[in-house]
């Protein structure tokens, strides 16, 4: 047994990119989000129940999950509104704020625990949602909650 | 101490044209007695006192961090004849606040206190910066 503490910073970690190739958690050509507050990864199965005359307790069998990735942040300026031009990924050219505006695929890696080697991650694709910053005079930083919306399945790797 | 030069700065203009001047000094004690006692209708500003706190803990240790910064300033005049302008001088170090800038936060305060026929004005001033 071996539990995952990500006190040290930067284990609890995600990447996104316009490619798989650019969302690589040990690359640097993706928008590894910066100021993550935190961060849930939903697999969330669906159940359809059914009964038999000769049960005396329900069935079960699950369904497609639902895949879903939240988390909030701290605004960061380039994180959000992307660096304009001149990467060679378009997420971090236009930033969070642009990919959803634009509806882009993202490509991503959540990393559980960093990105050094044998370091478990989940990929996969989906669409950023959710976005919401908020800012007020008790908590004068702007923050936002971002949701990835999951297309498919994720896949788990290690980073090798 | 950027933020007692801002105060001490507000005040010395802002109070030159009144009966109470303002010193650079540090209300230190001399001979058992606070400057601003011994040098009445002067006003002396303390150095500032700081807590950091954290106002968002972030998983990359990118944590955004506030300060809170507490300034006291002193003043005392005679309690008998006190000087016919002490409104005016109370209400301008309590304004002096306005002189911080990029403070969410910017309070002031005044206590007073007697001791033996003197008055003595306690001023506080409290700012939260991010």
């Amino acid at each position: 047994m071996a539990i995952i503490n990500v006190s040290a910073g930067n284990e609890a970690r995600i990447t996104l990119g316009d490619s798989a190739a650019n969302a690589n958690i040990a690359g640097s050509d993706g928008l590894s989000i910066p100021s993550m507050q935190d961060i849930t990864i939903n697999n969330s199965t669906g159940v359809f129940r059914f009964k038999t005359l000769d049960n005396t307790a329900e069935s079960a069998v699950t369904t497609p999950a639902t895949n879903q990735i939240t988390l909030n942040v701290v605004v960061d300026e380039a994180a959000f509104f992307g660096t304009g031009a001149g990467s060679i990924d378009n997420v971090v050219d236009n930033g969070l704020f642009g990919v959803s505006k634009n509806k882009t695929r993202v490509f991503f890696n959540a990393g559980f625990q960093g990105n050094d080697s044998g370091s478990k991650f989940l990929s996969g694709s989906g669409f950023i949602s959710g976005l919401a910053p908020t800012v007020n005079m008790d908590s004068p930083v702007w923050v936002t909650p971002v949701t990835i919306e999951v297309d498919g399945d994720y896949t788990e790797s290690a980073v090798s | 101490m950027a933020i007692r030069s801002d105060l001490l700065t507000d005040l010395t203009t802002n109070l030159s044209s009144t009966s109470v001047s303002v010193s650079t000094q540090v209300p230190y004690t001399s001979g058992d007695i606070p400057l601003y006692v011994k040098n009445m209708k002067k006003m002396y500003v303390d150095e500032e006192q700081q807590d950091i706190t954290e106002l968002y803990n972030c998983l990359d240790n990118n944590d955004v961090l506030q300060t809170e910064t507490i300034v006291n300033a002193f003043v005392c005049v005679d309690a008998k004849t006190q000087p016919t302008d002490i409104d005016t001088v109370v209400s301008t170090c309590l304004n002096a606040k306005n002189s911080i800038a990029n403070a969410i936060i910017r309070e002031s305060s005044v206590e007073n206190e007697y001791q033996d026929d003197k008055i003595i004005y306690t001023f506080e001033y409290r700012f939260i910066t991010v």
